[in-house]
């Protein structure tokens, strides 16, 4: 190699040490914090999502069960006591939507009743898919006070759900994270 | 060219939308209200500054054959770092724009100035070129976006994580959809560059009698 060349190499080299350097040294001061920043979204999501709990608990066993009876998408299982008693259960399921995976959130009372449902994170089609957070969609009836007994579906498959206007995929994968958690419910109730 | 010069430049002369023509692939995405527009540019303005700083800094530490890769890299780690600490630091202004920070990497805009202009001048004039062309291409965008917005959705400045519901100027149920959509990026852009090259003809015609 030619002295031009080698300093073309190394020059290049250098720059990419420098960025990758500085690039670790920020991950390695923001990733806790994120990860704070998420235990804290998530808490907060919790809880909205079963306001009557104090805490909250995971229960693997449940989500391997609720997960092989076909609730594929779920990812996390929450238990949510008041003092002893359990008074209920919060799924988070993790959804392909249309441009991003849809992180939703659904609380269920023991009584069968949808408690809360929220969406806690996703990255839809700006000013189209992303609507899914808003309370238009999110916060309708057919959805915050669906029960266990439900089968949901959008207004276009022969069901009740307002999707979000040209949004309809993104809706879809909502309503079926809502349905895979209200089974994942009934396994819960069944159990106790 | 004076500084204030450069900076009118960016934001009229040579908009990086309206008369450059560049960064088209985030500007029909993000161009469908007007919170998404400021957002996209507000963001793009700050790497922007940024790498036409530093680009200019290195500018004759790195040899002309690699300048591309080079700037490449700089720039992606700009937008890393502050994507990082936005989630960090801001996690509420991260969650409404955090998706359009990894599309900044891919916006020519950021490349054209690190190459046309940054690698040619001073730190200040570049630091300068690029809030001028931030501030040129959240403009266009803006402009855009409530374009779109309000013929689509009867309502402009819808910013809900804000806690802001926006101008409604006609029923929703009267909005042309199509508007909002990817086609609407299309026409609505089309029509404002037709626009803007009719103005600055007759503009010209006159100025040569």
């Amino acid at each position: 190699m030619d002295k031009q060349g080698f300093r073309l190499v190394l020059v290049l080299t250098i720059i990419c040490i420098i960025a990758g350097a500085v690039l670790a040294f920020v991950n390695s001061v923001t990733e806790p914090k994120i990860k704070a920043q998420e235990a804290l979204a998530m808490k907060k999501a919790l809880q909205e999502t079963l306001p009557e709990a104090s805490e909250f608990q995971p229960d693997e066993s449940l989500l391997k069960e609720a997960q092989q009876a076909g609730g594929t998408d779920l990812s996390e299982l929450f238990i949510g006591f008041k003092g002893e008693e359990k008074i209920g259960v919060v799924l988070i399921a993790d959804l392909r939507g249309y441009s991003s995976v849809i992180r939703l959130v659904t609380g269920v009372s023991r009584d069968g009743r949808v408690m809360g449902v929220k969406v806690l994170s996703q990255s839809e089609t700006p000013g189209l898919g992303n609507k899914i957070s808003e309370k238009e969609f999110i916060e309708q009836p057919a959805l915050q006070q669906a029960t266990i007994e439900e089968q949901l579906s959008v207004i276009k498959d022969g069901g009740s759900v307002q999707a979000v206007t040209g949004a309809t995929i993104s809706s879809r994968a909502v309503v079926k994270g809502v349905n895979q958690s209200l089974a994942a419910a009934r396994l819960f109730m069944q159990k106790d | 060219m004076s500084k204030w010069q450069i900076f009118k430049n960016g934001v009229f002369n040579e908009n990086p939308i309206f008369r450059l023509v560049l960064g088209m692939c985030s500007t029909l995405a993000v161009s469908s209200a007007v919170v998404n527009g400021l957002g996209m540019g507000l963001a793009t303005t700050a790497v922007l500054v940024g790498s036409n700083v530093i680009i200019s800094l290195l500018r004759n530490v790195i040899p002309k054959e690699i300048r591309i890769p080079a700037y490449v890299v700089i720039i992606a780690t700009f937008v890393t770092i502050v994507d990082k600490l936005m989630a960090a630091n801001t996690p509420e202004l991260h969650k409404v724009l955090g998706i359009f920070i990894p599309l900044i990497v891919v916006n020519c805009i950021i490349l054209a100035r690190a190459e046309a202009f940054a690698s040619k001048n001073t730190v200040g004039r570049s630091a300068i070129d690029g809030l001028g062309m931030g501030i040129g291409f959240t403009l266009a965008l803006t402009v855009l976006g409530a374009i779109r917005e309000l013929l689509g959705t009867g309502t402009v400045l819808v910013a809900k994580d804000f806690g802001f519901s926006g101008f409604s100027i006609f029923p929703k149920e009267n909005g042309i959809l199509l508007m909002v959509l990817q086609p609407g990026a299309f026409i609505t852009l089309g029509l404002v560059l037709a626009g803007i090259n009719w103005w600055a003809r007759k503009k010209e015609e006159k100025k040569h009698g």
